[in-house]
């Protein structure tokens, strides 16, 4: 949204429970909680869910072979690929199984594999086979020759984050979730019951919170005063490969792990291949620099799985943050009530997220009630929700039928990605309303070209469907303008030259 | 099931390149055309291009993108070819049938007896080059820019750095000056501009805005907006040296550094693609390695001029005429090969059959050189440089006997 769509700066809504962050795990509360009767609300700063660091991971759903015996985040992940899969029957979204292959180099290294599978195993995963190079080789042809030995397993999968973000809010926001963008928390202040909440855009009432602020949650418990609560952050770059090398790797193929690097390559859900994760000390939050020297240790760690893998064939780099906090031990999740507001879960997790993603969810709704919340399950829960076609990935037939029922799918914007103008109209009557929204979306403009052929039939869209002026519309929410005024001749026709 | 229609020949892109493939197609004799272009408008990119100097070569006179399109356009309707627009092709099949989409023409299929391709080339983006930094708005290739200003009337930013002196570029930086915006820097990594040098002067020396030789971006800066950029000299590896960074405040970086051959549905079709020129390996008729499928323009090659576009067009069309026609096969017998000192060649191998030009881009900067083909052939020339296609014109009977292959070279300074 641009800067002027502000209507109410006062009070903004009284909520049973604020879920603060609308990451892929605020996400998935937000749209557990819209089961209940009752009245939710997520809030997010950026101008679109999964906009900050959900979109900017690997998008795996892994086994719980990382997990330690015990721990929160095992339990947590468990079953996670089956209840993707529900998921994404109930959400119409993209999931794309394959399996898991965890290399060794070493014979030493073979005992790391089976404590790998004895984790796995502890959480209730199945079906995991020992296996040597031969098999190895069958499975994935391309994978270096000093693979010694392998663990594999199928039945994992790979998302597209920011899909799967937009579609657990849109089915959130069907069963009555209120969702507020670009609405940033400043102060929580308690009174009686009830927290007032000081965001960007008015006040917020609500009886309980949930911070799920990601890297920000220490913020937000400090506006409470737990003020314990620390984030270590670790900056990791990732690097997508082009369609062209797609055939070098077909499962989640992992090697080695340390403080400095997560040796993972795989494919992603739209078909490319993405390799992380090399890992540096941010300079600060909101540092996402990629340097060519990350870039190019990322493509190393990817070598020394995958020889044929090359930095020609990067299409693009990009930096995600990854989280541990200090409350839980050993790099466990910390989800709990906070020691000073009574009320209010903190949410604090790093890796698997994602996979745990559902799990959690289901903790925080539980730890909820535990802390008072009495929320009946809504009878009239809407459980499904329906995307549109997507006329790129659509069978001949299938496009032949979507175009005849709407001809502007007939429109291809994006040549990279054949995306069409009945796509991108959808996507900004659904509430897409940036660039990067419209993007995360449709793909227009994630192909090759980058959007430099595409960008202005997206902003003209835009303009069209918003009905807005074009110096309104913005890459990725307030202070990002795609443009700053007219040319000349224009405003002379327009009257005005600036914004 | 779909709809398939057939024709003689189908054209891909309304551009330079396809529209001059059309006139001569339809002078030539072919009646049964179609030209596909998935814009709402025939014209491609010149229809961006409102700056002059355009034609010199094909009409002897001064013209701007959108006139010299003018007159191509105007010389297809008065032959009556048929331009379907807003049509985007999706697939060619070797067998050539094409299937195109459009909101008005539908989801339909074409065979046709011969395809040109004509589909232009494609500006390298910010993700291609690895620039660190952080991803506001304010990013654009040139051509972007190019259309948001001339086209729709948008201005992208108010102070730019532009990277990269491809020709493009330096007419942005002319462009956005006279739109009153301040074009801070240009930074070329090589040193020497990738453009033409009547743009260098035209554009920037006139305007006098500094044109930074040996330098690069080493980061942008801005997490919402671009709120400015790191300029830095680099070495002969192209490596940073060290404290030379310096900040400019801009909210705008043009990107101008390299241009890219659109060949997405010719090597879907399985057309081989030389590594050099970024475009199909053709012949002296411009026939591709899959028989039937012509190539002209810039998806062929990436050309500095729009005359020679055209031209290219014109021996496209001719190929596919004969291809059409059913005139002798000229398959064919002598491959093309180019030395050290040779950066790409088009076309990649001869028939012996016609006079033939070969279009040349230099590897390195040359001074009082000689062009050498074989020993057969040579032309004295005074300078080259990479970023200035060269072309010289072999007559058929000088390389006509000759089997296998044979080495272009530049000998000289």
């Amino acid at each position: 949204m641009g800067e002027t769509g502000s209507p109410n700066p006062h009070c903004l809504g009284v909520y049973d429970v604020v879920v603060i962050g609308a990451g892929i795990v605020g996400a998935m509360i937000a749209r557990e909680l819209s089961k209940l009767e009752g009245r939710f609300a997520l809030l997010e700063k950026e101008a679109f869910s999964c906009f900050g660091v959900s979109k900017a991971g690997l998008s795996q759903i892994h086994l719980p072979d990382f997990c330690p015996p015990g721990s929160l985040k095992g339990r947590l992940c468990k079953e996670a690929p089956t209840r993707f899969k529900a998921l994404a029957t109930d959400l119409d979204v993209a999931y794309r199984e394959v399996g898991e292959l965890w290399l060794a180099f070493e014979p030493e290294q073979v005992v790391d594999l089976e404590a790998a599978r004895m984790r796995g195993e502890y959480h209730g995963a199945k079906g995991f086979e020992m296996i040597g190079p031969e098999r190895i080789r069958e499975i994935e042809p391309y994978v270096t020759p000093k693979a010694v030995a392998g663990l594999y397993a199928r039945g994992v999968g790979v998302v597209y984050v920011p899909e799967w973000g937009f579609a657990l809010v849109e089915n959130a926001v069907q069963n009555g979730l209120h969702l507020h963008l670009q609405t940033s928390v400043s102060d929580i202040k308690k009174e009686k019951a009830f927290y007032r909440l000081v965001t960007s855009r008015g006040t917020i009432t609500s009886k309980f919170l949930v911070n799920a602020a990601g890297i920000h949650a220490d913020e937000i418990a400090r506006m409470v005063g737990d003020r314990e609560v620390r984030l270590d952050l670790r900056k990791g770059t990732m690097v997508i490969f082009d369609k062209a090398v797609s055939h070098l790797v077909h499962n989640m193929i992992y090697g080695t792990f340390s403080e400095r690097h997560s040796q993972d390559i795989a494919p992603t859900a739209h078909g490319n291949l993405i390799l992380g994760v090399h890992y540096v000390r941010p300079e600060h939050k909101e540092d996402r620099k990629v340097t060519r020297q990350d870039m190019l240790e990322t493509v190393k760690l990817g070598r020394e799985l995958v020889p044929a893998l090359s930095e020609k064939d990067v299409i693009n780099s990009f930096s995600g943050m990854l989280a541990n906090n200090n409350q839980a031990d050993n790099g466990d999740f910390y989800i709990a009530p906070s020691e000073h507001a009574p009320g209010m879960i903190h949410v604090l997790v790093g890796a698997p997220g994602l996979t745990a993603a559902p799990g959690i969810a289901d903790h925080v709704v539980r730890l909820l009630r535990d802390q008072g919340m009495m929320k009946e399950e809504k009878r009239s829960f809407q459980k499904n929700r329906v995307g549109w076609p997507r006329f790129e990935s659509a069978s001949l037939l299938e496009k032949l039928r979507i175009i005849t029922q709407n001809p502007k799918y007939g429109h291809v914007l994006c040549r990279c990605e054949h995306v069409t103008e009945g796509e991108i109209i959808e996507a900004v009557r659904r509430g897409a309303d940036t660039m990067d929204g419209i993007k995360h979306l449709t793909r227009a403009g994630m192909g090759r070209c980058q959007g430099s052929f595409c960008g202005t039939p997206v902003l003209n869209c835009l303009v069209k469907e918003l009905g807005v002026a074009p110096t309104w519309v913005t890459k990725k929410g307030v202070g990002s303008h795609q443009i700053v005024g007219y040319t000349k001749e224009a405003a002379m026709v327009q009257g005005s030259g600036e914004c | 099931m779909l709809r398939t229609s057939h024709v003689d020949l189908a054209i891909v892109g309304a551009g330079p390149a396809g529209l001059a493939a059309a006139v001569e197609a339809k002078r030539l004799g072919i009646k049964d055309l179609v030209v596909f272009e998935r814009d709402e408008r025939p014209g491609g990119i010149l229809r961006q291009c409102i700056h002059a100097g355009f034609g010199l070569e094909k009409f002897n006179e001064e013209l701007t993108g959108p006139e010299y399109a003018n007159r191509y356009i105007k010389m297809a309707e008065s032959s009556g070819i048929d331009i379907s627009l807003d049509t985007t092709v999706l697939e060619i099949d070797k067998n050539r049938t094409l299937t195109v989409v459009g909101e008005k023409a539908g989801l339909r299929q074409v065979a046709c007896k011969s395809v040109i391709l004509a589909m232009g080339c494609r500006e390298r983006p910010r993700g291609a080059l690895g620039i660190p930094g952080t991803r506001p708005a304010g990013v654009f290739t040139a051509g972007h820019a190019q259309r948001l200003i001339n086209v729709e009337g948008y201005m992208p930013g108010r102070t730019v750095v532009i990277l990269g002196s491809g020709d493009i570029g330096l007419i942005m930086a002319r462009r956005l000056t006279l739109e009153g915006a301040q074009v801070k820097a240009v930074a070329e990594i090589l040193p020497y501009a990738s453009g033409l040098v009547r743009n260098v002067v035209q554009c920037l020396q006139d305007f006098a805005i500094p044109l930074l030789l040996r330098h690069t971006v080493a980061e942008i800066h801005g997490d919402k907006r671009v709120e400015g950029v790191t300029l830095v000299q680099v070495d002969e590896q192209w490596n940073p040296v060290e404290g030379t960074g310096q900040f400019i405040e801009c909210d705008t970086l043009l990107l101008s550094v390299g241009l890219i051959p659109e060949n997405e549905l010719s090597k879907a079709a399985g057309v081989a693609i030389d590594p050099k020129t970024g475009g199909p390996y053709v012949s002296d008729y411009f026939e591709t390695s899959v028989e039937g499928f012509f190539s002209c323009g810039n998806v062929l090659h990436v050309n500095d001029v729009v005359d020679n576009v055209s031209l290219e067009g014109e021996t496209a069309a001719y190929g596919a005429f004969h291809r059409i026609k059913g005139l002798p096969a000229e398959r064919l017998t002598l491959a093309i090969e180019g030395n050290d000192t040779i950066g790409q060649i088009v076309p990649q191998r001869i028939s012996g059959l016609r006079d033939t030009t070969f279009y040349i881009r230099v590897k390195r900067p040359m001074k009082k050189f000689v062009l050498r083909v074989g020993d057969r052939f040579e032309k004295k020339l005074p300078y080259a440089r990479p970023s200035e296609m060269i072309w010289v014109k072999v007559p058929k009977d000088v390389l006509g006997d000759l089997r296998g292959s044979v080495t272009l070279r530049c000998e000289g300074k």
